[in-house]
């Protein structure tokens, strides 16, 4: 008797349409039409003559640089209220290191943005309004006010392009020297918009970066995407990319912040500090940093901070000490793409280079 | 026919089409909703948020720095206490009475013996199967909506009431956050609709409705589990609980709509295939109960 | 009102006569055989009992029948349609009473008729209230149409099941045991409300394992044992299937036996000890020859019978005795 097979076909065909869906638009999407040819120094000239400056967007930001996941040790250490700075500036830099966060910004012109941090159930957001600039943090519901000096027109922002990848992409680009292979890949989607994916690979053995890998869009020479490949991994070291974009002029309410009432507002003088890096740092408390030196050029270069904190207490911290590794001369942090050695005299070294390179310019 | 008499011509006059269902549905509806059992369950969901709220006020210390901060914000803002009885609510709770109401669609017709004269009346098997889904669809509706509208009368009664603080740091308009508090409403009852699909599947298997709905219950629980471990990461994507808590996306200022969108087409792939599943199992099961 | 001797009848029956025909219709629950190559034949305006031991595969045809389960092989139709094919068109035909009644407890005896009402997509919404309350009075039900069905009693839940399947004009009844629970009065009402529906034309299947009430207000019958269909026809042809004896009473019983066996009848040996001789009755010999010859014989005939066997020697012959339900 044949039994009735044929009822099942609903059911073996829904993943297939279900897949089909999710595939087809993949599929849809990267059949956009391909942008014209360009050489690779075209894309080059094309990313550097982009004048978009008004825009918004959402973000995807990663990393996997092989380190353990710390995101639940920094994140009881950030909340029982332990009031160290240090402390707190090492579980943000520790979760950009190592955990996964989504982003949303919106730019018009130089002195208008804002960028939202999508926390779960929590956000940060940095404002720049003119010369108001805010820092908003909805899980303690406090915030940060200063003031930029009248004339900073290029005045640190802590907010808005350090975190897109622009900003990134534009620091690699300065740094294409001759060093660096410059090649076109296929081209990519990325939000939605083709791009030419420009790849430039460092000619040089000592380096840990592998490649990095940067989607330009073929309309306006934004960079969309960046994704820093580590020696002997396929997987991207460091990735961020727009998942949306629009060209758009953002609201303007969305400048306009006030604080909420019950916020802890604390008001905080910006160092006048002209040549203060745009670290993106969503703190900026640059102004008790010690000036680093840097040694090597290209992708080689290494930068070290002199001898400012008590060594101990960063080695001692429980979970710097859960990291590093104990070496000749120091500790060491070792990521896929970036080696931190904290010397026993409590210099830091760091850069894209093997713990080696560190060892040996710390010994000069 | 030949058996109709004189008299009761008009009550034996039959539609010449068959109807779509609006009847049934009223009715399976009725009946559902008749059930003391469905009441229960509803002010269980409708206490969650009050009993929050009285927490909070009788404790009266303000802002104790632990758990969501939804906790906190409902002494500032009694329009919250509904979001903060979501927030509660959507991990167990919900999944506990969708796991019920779901898990018991078909197994508990075919516990009280109903299953069978529903089926030779006839209803149609696919229109049964359709018309519990939907059934239950309404309910996570009814149960995301009570403890909304619970919470936020409780708030009223016990705590200020004024423009909201989003998470963005911006403040919206009393009618704004209402808006708001009924579009998470929505977002939980979308985020749902995918365990009822399931719950439906699990309920054509078995004549034993308490099975179906452990069984569903036990699934949800696993999906959450799963869903926290690192070790199953690939995995997260996929598993229906994995926006469950992401409406916080619509407290933002704009509101983020992607989160919506990825938890509604996701809920969607689970109703096709689960849906197809238990068509799959019960277009031509057995009914032997 | 019967279409004569349907007994054996197998072949294609689409638009004829019948209100169910299954051909080798069988059903199989991994390797037992429930249902074995079953030929029903009901004809329509027919009263059938369908009888059987329990467990014989009576509930096991009717949820078939019904399409609430598949035939692992053979054909049904229902109404001159193919079932379970014309499901959707037969059904709505057919009002059914399966293996019990079963109803939603915290609803009362109305609601729930409302609802499986509403489950009929032919059923008009409008008429729903009337035709409920119709059907509630007709199996007497009428007062306690607004009490939970969980006050109900068997009996009266018995009732409600009936009266769902008579909430549309049908053109079968199919009824499962439907005197299960009943009082003595019950049963009566039961039975003469067959009867009246019978007069309406509408053909009813009554399933029962008592004898008695099949032979009470049926026209027709099969008989089940352990899945197979042991007999089928109308009351009187089971009946005549069954032999005729004759029973001799008498002191001189060698004597009477001597005489029968002479005009070739088997009398064997005496059912019980005691005055008397019994034979079946082969149709060639005529039961005034055998008084005559017993006389001439000088056998002091003190009483003489012709049995026509009951129902009960054949169900019982057919069936099997005792409580062992039949494997």
């Amino acid at each position: 008797m044949p039994r009735t097979w044929h009822r099942w076909i609903p059911a073996a065909a829904a993943p297939v349409v279900v897949g089909a869906v999710v595939l087809g638009g993949v599929f849809a999407t990267s059949a956009s039409a391909d942008p014209a040819e360009k050489t690779p120094q075209q894309v080059l000239e094309l990313a550097a003559s982009s004048t978009v400056d008004t825009f918004s967007g959402t973000i995807e930001q990663s990393s996997n640089l092989g380190l353990p996941d710390v995101s639940g040790l920094s994140g009881s250490t950030g909340s029982s209220g332990s009031d160290s700075s240090d402390s707190s500036d090492l579980s943000s830099a520790l979760e950009l290191l190592t955990a996964s966060r989504t982003l949303r910004v919106y730019i018009d012109g130089p002195t208008q943005s804002r960028v939202q941090i999508l926390d779960d159930m929590a956000e940060r957001d940095a404002i720049r309004n003119g010369d108001d600039l805010w820092l908003y943090d909805s899980s303690d519901s406090t915030a940060v006010h200063s003031t930029l000096p009248a004339d900073a027109s290029t005045a640190p922002d802590a907010s808005a392009e350090s975190v897109t990848p622009a900003e990134l992409a534009t620091r690699f680009l300065d740094a294409v020297d001759p060093s660096t292979d410059v090649t076109i890949g296929d081209p990519v989607t990325v939000a939605g918009r083709s791009a030419y994916d420009l790849i430039l690979s460092p000619d040089s053995s000592t380096t840990l970066v592998s490649s990095v890998e940067i989607a330009v869009d073929a309309d306006t020479g934004l960079p969309l995407s960046v994704d820093v490949f580590a020696q002997g991994s396929s997987d991207a070291a460091f990735h961020v990319a727009f998942t949306s974009l629009s060209l758009d002029t953002p609201s303007a309410d969305l400048f306009d912040f006030t604080p909420p009432a019950g916020t802890d507002v604390t008001e905080k003088a910006l160092p006048n500090r002209d040549d203060a890096p745009a670290d993106g740092s969503a703190t900026p408390d640059a102004g008790t940093h010690p000036e680093p030196t840097v040694t090597g050029t290209g992708w080689d270069t290494i930068v070290e901070l002199p001898a400012g904190t008590d060594p101990s207490s960063l080695t001692d911290s429980p979970m710097l000490s859960q990291l590093t590794t104990s070496v000749d001369g120091g500790h060491v942090l070792q990521t896929t793409l970036l080696t931190v050695l904290i010397t026993d005299d409590g210099r830091v070294l760091a850069g894209a280079v093997p713990v080696e390179s560190l060892q040996a310019a710390a010994g000069k | 026919m030949s058996s109709s008499d004189s008299t009761a011509a008009g009550l034996d006059a039959r539609r010449t089409t068959r109807s779509l269902g609006a009847g049934f549905f009223a009715s399976e509806l009725a009946v559902l909703f008749r059930r003391r059992r469905t009441w229960a369950m509803l002010l269980a969901l409708a206490a969650v948020p009050i009993l929050i709220a009285v927490a909070v006020r009788l404790s009266s210390s303000g802002s104790s720095g632990r758990g969501p901060a939804f906790i906190d914000s409902i002494t500032q803002n009694g329009l919250f206490v509904g979001i903060a009885g979501l927030t509660i609510a959507i991990p167990l709770f919900l999944p506990l009475t969708v796991g019920v109401v779901a898990g018991d669609s078909i197994a508990g017709e075919a516990n009280t013996a109903t299953l069978r004269y529903l089926l030779v009346s006839p209803v149609g098997r696919i229109r049964l199967l359709v018309v519990k889904y939907l059934a239950a669809a309404v309910f996570c509706l009814a149960a995301t909506l009570t403890l909304s509208i619970a919470g936020i009368l409780i708030g009223i009664a016990l705590f200020p009431v004024g423009p909201a603080t989003l998470l963005s740091g911006d403040t919206v308009s009393i009618g704004d956050s209402l808006v708001r508090s009924l579009l998470i409403a929505l977002y939980a009852t979308v985020s749902l609709l995918g365990l009822s699909a399931i719950g439906l599947f699990i309920s054509t298997l078995t004549d034993a409705p308490v099975g179906a709905m452990a069984a569903t219950v036990v699934l949800s629980i696993v999906a959450q589990v799963l869903d926290s471990l690192s070790q199953t990461e690939w995995l997260h994507p996929w598993l229906f609980s994995h926006y469950w808590l992401d409406f916080a996306d619509l407290l933002r200022q704009p509101i983020e709509w992607s989160s919506f969108g990825q938890n509604a087409l996701l809920q969607l792939g689970y109703v096709v295939v689960f849906g197809a599943l238990a068509y799959g199992r019960f277009s031509s099961k057995d009914i032997l109960s | 009102m019967t279409d004569g001797s349907v007994a054996g009848s197998s072949g294609p029956a689409h638009a004829s006569g019948l209100a169910i025909e299954t051909t080798a219709l069988t059903k199989r629950f991994g390797r037992q055989t429930v249902v074995d190559d079953l030929a029903l034949s009901v004809p329509r305006g027919s009263v059938f009992g369908f009888l059987g031991p329990n467990g014989s595969g009576k509930t096991t045809t009717i949820r078939m029948l019904l399409g609430l389960s598949q035939a692992s092989d053979g054909e049904i139709s229902v109404l001159g349609e193919r079932m379970p094919q014309k499901l959707g068109s037969v059904l709505p035909r057919v009002g059914a009473l399966i293996e019990g009644p079963g109803f939603y407890p915290f609803l009362s005896g109305s609601a729930n008729l409302r609802r499986l009402d509403s489950a009929d997509g032919f059923a008009p919404s409008g008429t729903r209230s009337a035709r409920v309350s119709r059907a509630l009075d007709r199996v007497g039900l009428g007062h306690a149409a607004d009490k939970k069905v969980r006050a109900y009693s068997l009996g009266m839940k018995q009732r409600l099941g009936i009266a769902n399947a008579l909430l549309a004009p049908r053109d079968l009844i199919v009824l499962d045991e439907p005197t299960n629970g009943l009082d003595p009065q019950g049963t009566r009402e039961v039975r003469s409300l067959i009867r009246s529906l019978a007069d309406e034309g509408t053909s009813v299947f009554v399933s029962s394992h008592l004898l008695a009430e099949i032979e009470q207000m049926c026209t027709h019958a099969a008989v089940m044992r352990a899945g197979k269909l042991v007999a089928q026809g109308t009351l009187d042809e089971l009946r005549s299937a069954g032999t005729t004896r004759v029973v001799v009473t008498t002191p001189d019983a060698d004597a009477a036996a001597q005489v029968l066996r002479t005009l070739g009848l088997d009398p064997g040996h005496p059912d019980a000890p005691g005055p008397a001789v019994a034979a079946s009755l082969p149709e060639s010999v005529a039961p005034e020859d055998i008084v005559a010859a017993l006389v001439a014989a000088g056998v002091r005939v003190r009483g003489f019978a012709v049995d026509h066997a009951s129902l009960e020697d054949l169900f019982v012959a057919l069936t099997g005795e005792g409580f062992d339900v039949v494997q």
